[in-house]
C-alpha cells in the first residue's frame, strides 16, 4: 500500500440546518436540531409523505453571485457554495494538483425532467442547448471544478445512501494513488417534486405504506422508513505532508477506508448476509487489535431494512467485548433528512469529535443493493 | 503533482466482452472493426422527427434478442449483463478471484430509456404500466447493482458518472485499485443503451451529423450516436500468470484530468487532453515516440476534432502517430466509449491490424496525421494509447502495450 497519508484541513456544508465552514458544521451538529418540516414549494401529493428537510432558497441566494444564480442550476448552485466554503475553510487554492468527487443518488434530474417537458409540450423546438449539459450527472462536478479551478480529476459517483461516504472513500484513494495532492470531496442531493413524489408513491419514505406515523426513528421501534433532505456538504481531504508544509489546520486523519459489495438484489437488503470477501469487512476485523473506536456514524436513516441489516453487518465484524457499546450506531439522518451530503455530514462530524479529542470514531454506511463502506477517522499522526 | 511513473506496470488485460452495433460478442465486434464497416444507420429506438439527424448507431434488434438476460430488466442492463459476463468467463478466473473483484462501471443514461417511455406516457395521458419496474432502474447505479448481484462480486462496487470518459475513467480507476493493493481483480467498463433525452439533447446542441459521423474529415459535420456496453477484466499480472491466464494487454499507464474551462466546450488549446495523455505517458514510463497508434476520441464534431488533433501535436509531434477514430464505425457510445474503445486497442494491439476510420473520403489538411483512412493496416505496434474526452472537461488517457514482450 502507499505511504502517502490522508488528512482532513476543512469542510463546506449548505444543508437545511445550517451553511458554512466547520465551525457552522460543528454548530449545528451540537445542536441536532432537526430540521425536518412539512414539504413547501411543491405538493407532495396525497399519499402519507409530507414530510422534507429542505434547503431555504435565501440561504442559497447569499452564497451564490447573481450570475451563477442566473447561469447555473439549483443542485449546481448548492455543489458551488459547499465547494468554496470548503477550499476557503481550508485556505485552498486551485490548480492541477486539486481533484473534486462528487458523490449524488439522484443528480439533475429536476434538470432532465425540465428538458424532456419542452420537448413533450413544444416538439424539437422545446428542446434548451443549455439545460442538457444538467441531464448528465457530471455536472455537478463540473461547475464545481470551474469554480475551485481544479484540474486534477474530478469524478462523481452515483449511489444510493452512501454516495457521500464513497466520494470521500475515492478522493482519499486519488491522494493516495498519486492523482492528486488535495482533494475536495463530498456529496449533494436536492429535492424536486417528481423524485419525492415518485419515491413516496414507491413506499421508499416513512411512512413506507404502513400505518404508523411519518418520521425518521433510526434503529428505533416502529421505524418506517427514510425522510428526503437536501444539500451539499464537502471536505477537504490533503496529503499529510503537504497539508503540514503550508500550514493547514488538521483536523483528523483518514488512515484508511474500504467499500465493497454485499450481494443484495437491487433496491434489496439482506440482513445476515456474509461478506467476507469485501474489502470493508477485511478492514473491520483487520483492526481488531488496533485501539478501539470511540464512536460510530452509521447510515441507518429509518428504512427498517438498512437499519437491521447496518447493525447485524457490525455486530458481526466488529469485536463484540471491545465495541459493544457503539450500536446502534449514531445516525444524522433525523436532523438533516437522508440525502448524498449526510454520509459527508457523518464524517465530518467524525472529524470535529476526534479534533475534540474522541480518538478513534468509524463511519460506517450500507446501502440497499449492497454497496457498504467503512471510514476510519483518526487524530492526525505526529 | 507527485509522479506517478510506472504505477501500472503490473496490471493486465485478462477477459474482454462487448455488445456493440456490430452485434453481441467479441467476435462479432473484431469482424466488423476489421472490416471498416459502418453500423450506423436510421434510427429505430428514438422519435426522429424534426430532427437535424435522424441517425444512430444500435445494438441490432436480433443481438439484443438472443441477450440471455431477462426481457424485464432495461435495455442497458440487458447489455451490460452481457458483456460482464462474456469478460468474466473469457478470463476464465477462479471463483476466489472472481468474487473479490472489483466492480467499477462507467454509466451516464442507466435505465432512461425505459423511463422515458414511461415518462412519455404519463405526459400524453396514454396508459402506462410496469411503472415501479422502470422507475427503479433508472439511475446509473442500477448498472452495477444488478451486475454485483447476478455476478456475486464481492470487491468494491461503484458508479462512475464522467460523461462520454466514464469508461476510460472506470479503467484507469479500477487498476488504481489493484495498484493500491485493495484488490487484485476488477471487473471495469462502461455501458449506455441510446435514450430520448440524449438523441434529443446532442440534435439541440447541432452537434450531430445527418450522414454518418466522418471523424477527421474536412467535411465533417458533427457526431453520431450509438449504444453499447464493453468490459474489460483486469488483474494483477503476478495473479494472471500464476494461474496460467491470457494476457491480452497489458495496462502501462493512465492519466487523468479535468480542464476546469467550460461545461460543455474542450480548453482551446487542448490543456487538459495535453495534460491527461502526458501524465498516462509518464505513468507508462514511456516516451511519445514509444507510442505507435492513438485511438483517439474523435467524435466528428468541428471543435472535438479540431482541439484533439492540437492536442495530439503538443504531445506527439505533426504525423508522429498513426490515428483512427473508432466511433466512425459505432457511433459515440457515450459511458461506454472509453470501454468499447480500450477494447479496440487491445485487439488491434494483439492481432497487430489497426483499426481504420471509416467514412474518411477527405482528410482534413489541418489534421496532421495518419488517420488511416476506411481499411484497416497491419502494423507490429507494441504501444498504443486511447483518448476519452467527455462533457465538463473531463479527460482521460490509458496506454496499453502488447501482452507478449
Amino acid at each position: 500500500m502507499s505511504a502517502r497519508r490522508v488528512v482532513v484541513t476543512g469542510m463546506g456544508s449548505v444543508n437545511a440546518c445550517t451553511a458554512g465552514g466547520t465551525e457552522a458544521v460543528a454548530e449545528a451538529l451540537d445542536r441536532m436540531r432537526s430540521a425536518i418540516r412539512p414539504v413547501t414549494g411543491f405538493s407532495a401529493g396525497g399519499g402519507a409523505s409530507r414530510l422534507a428537510a429542505q434547503v431555504e432558497d435565501g440561504v442559497l441566494a447569499g452564497l451564490v453571485g447573481r450570475d451563477e444564480s442566473r447561469r447555473l442550476s439549483r443542485i449546481c448552485q448548492l455543489t458551488v457554495a459547499a465547494c468554496r466554503l470548503a477550499a476557503h475553510d481550508a485556505n485552498l487554492a486551485g490548480g492541477t494538483a486539486l481533484g473534486i468527487a462528487v458523490g449524488t443518488e439522484h443528480g439533475d434530474f429536476r434538470s432532465s425532467v425540465e428538458f424532456a417537458t419542452g420537448f413533450l409540450e413544444r416538439g424539437p423546438t422545446g428542446l434548451s442547448p443549455m439545460i442538457f449539459p444538467n441531464t448528465v450527472m457530471n455536472t455537478m462536478a463540473s461547475v464545481a471544478a470551474i469554480a475551485l479551478g481544479a484540474r486534477a480529476p474530478s469524478i462523481t459517483l452515483n449511489q444510493p445512501t452512501v454516495a457521500g461516504d464513497l466520494a470521500i472513500a475515492r478522493g482519499a484513494a486519488l491522494i493516495r494513488g498519486g492523482r492528486a495532492q488535495a482533494v475536495v470531496a463530498g456529496g449533494v442531493d436536492e429535492i424536486c417534486e417528481v423524485v419525492y413524489r415518485r419515491l413516496a408513491e414507491m413506499g421508499a419514505l416513512s411512512p413506507m405504506g404502513g400505518p404508523g406515523p411519518e418520521a425518521c426513528r433510526p434503529h428505533q421501534v416502529g421505524h418506517n422508513g427514510s425522510i428526503l433532505g437536501e444539500g451539499a456538504t464537502f471536505v477537504v481531504l490533503e496529503e499529510a505532508e503537504g497539508a503540514r508544509a503550508r500550514g493547514a489546520r488538521i483536523l483528523a486523519e483518514l488512515p484508511s477506508a474500504a467499500w465493497g459489495n454485499v450481494p443484495a438484489a437491487p433496491h434489496g437488503a439482506r440482513p445476515g448476509r456474509a461478506d467476507r470477501a469485501s474489502p470493508v469487512c477485511r478492514l473491520l476485523r483487520a483492526r481488531r487489535a488496533a485501539p478501539p473506536f470511540s464512536r460510530c456514524y452509521g447510515s441507518g436513516n429509518g428504512d427498517p431494512r438498512v437499519d437491521d441489516w447496518e447493525c447485524s453487518l457490525l455486530e458481526r465484524d466488529l469485536d463484540g467485548a471491545q465495541d459493544r457499546g457503539l450500536l446502534p450506531p449514531t445516525s444524522l439522518a433525523p436532523v438533516f433528512g437522508q440525502h448524498a451530503g449526510l454520509g459527508a455530514l457523518r464524517f465530518g462530524a467524525a472529524a470535529l469529535d476526534v479534533s475534540r479529542g474522541a480518538g478513534r470514531v468509524l463511519v460506517h454506511g450500507i446501502a440497499r443493493g449492497g454497496c457498504r463502506t467503512a471510514l476510519v477517522v483518526a487524530p492526525p499522526e505526529p | 503533482m507527485t509522479r506517478i511513473a510506472s504505477r501500472m506496470s503490473g496490471v493486465v488485460v485478462s477477459g474482454l466482452g462487448i455488445v456493440s452495433p456490430f452485434g453481441a460478442g467479441l467476435k462479432a465486434f473484431w469482424t466488423g472493426l476489421a472490416a471498416g464497416t459502418c453500423a450506423i444507420r436510421a434510427a429505430t429506438l428514438v422519435e426522429t422527427d424534426g430532427f437535424r439527424s435522424r441517425i444512430a448507431a444500435e445494438v441490432p434488434g436480433e443481438a439484443m434478442a438472443a441477450l440471455p438476460a431477462a426481457r424485464h430488466r432495461s435495455r442497458a442492463d440487458r447489455m451490460a449483463l452481457a458483456a460482464a459476463s462474456e469478460a468474466l468467463a473469457d478470463a476464465d478466473l477462479g471463483a476466489c478471484e472472481r468474487e473479490a473483484a472489483a466492480l467499477v462501471v462507467g454509466a451516464v443514461g442507466g435505465g432512461m430509456y425505459e423511463g422515458e417511455s414511461w415518462y412519455w406516457r404519463e405526459v400524453r395521458g396514454e396508459a402506462s404500466s410496469g411503472r415501479t419496474r422502470a422507475l427503479r432502474s433508472i439511475l446509473p447505479f442500477a448498472h452495477a447493482e444488478t451486475l454485483g448481484f447476478r455476478l456475486r462480486l464481492h470487491g468494491p462496487k461503484e458508479t462512475l458518472v464522467m460523461a462520454c470518459a466514464s469508461g476510460g475513467a472506470s479503467i484507469a480507476m479500477g487498476a488504481d485499485l489493484i495498484h493500491d493493493g485493495a484488490v487484485s481483480t476488477a471487473l471495469v467498463g462502461g455501458v449506455d443503451a441510446l435514450t430520448r433525452i440524449c438523441f434529443m439533447g446532442f440534435n439541440s446542441l447541432r452537434l450531430l451529423d445527418p450522414e454518418p459521423c466522418r471523424p477527421f474529415a474536412r467535411d465533417r459535420r458533427g457526431m453520431s450516436i450509438g449504444e453499447a456496453a464493453a468490459f474489460l477484466v483486469l488483474e494483477d499480472a503476478e495473479q494472471c500468470r500464476a494461474r496460467g491466464g491470457r494476457i491480452y494487454a497489458r495496462l502501462l499507464g493512465s492519466g487523468m484530468s479535468t480542464d476546469a474551462h467550460h461545461v460543455t466546450a474542450p480548453h482551446p488549446e487542448g490543456e487538459g487532453m495535453v495534460r491527461a495523455m502526458e501524465l498516462a505517458l509518464e505513468s507508462a514510463g514511456l516516451g511519445p515516440s514509444e507510442i505507435g497508434y492513438v485511438n483517439a476520441h474523435g467524435t466528428g464534431t468541428l471543435q472535438n476534432d479540431r482541439i484533439e488533433a492540437l492536442a495530439l501535436r503538443r504531445v506527439f509531434g505533426d504525423g508522429g502517430v498513426l490515428v483512427s477514430s473508432t466511433k466512425s464505425q459505432v457511433g459515440h457510445t457515450m459511458a461506454a466509449a472509453g470501454s468499447v474503445e480500450a477494447v479496440a486497442t487491445v485487439l488491434a494491439l494483439q492481432h497487430g491490424l489497426l483499426p481504420p476510420t471509416a467514412n474518411l473520403v477527405n482528410p482534413d489538411p489541418e489534421i496532421p496525421f495518419d488517420c488511416l483512412a476506411r481499411e484497416a493496416r497491419p502494423a507490429a505496434v507494441a504501444a498504443a494509447l486511447s483518448n476519452s474526452f467527455g462533457f465538463g472537461g473531463q479527460n482521460v488517457s490509458l496506454v496499453f502495450g502488447r501482452g507478449e514482450l
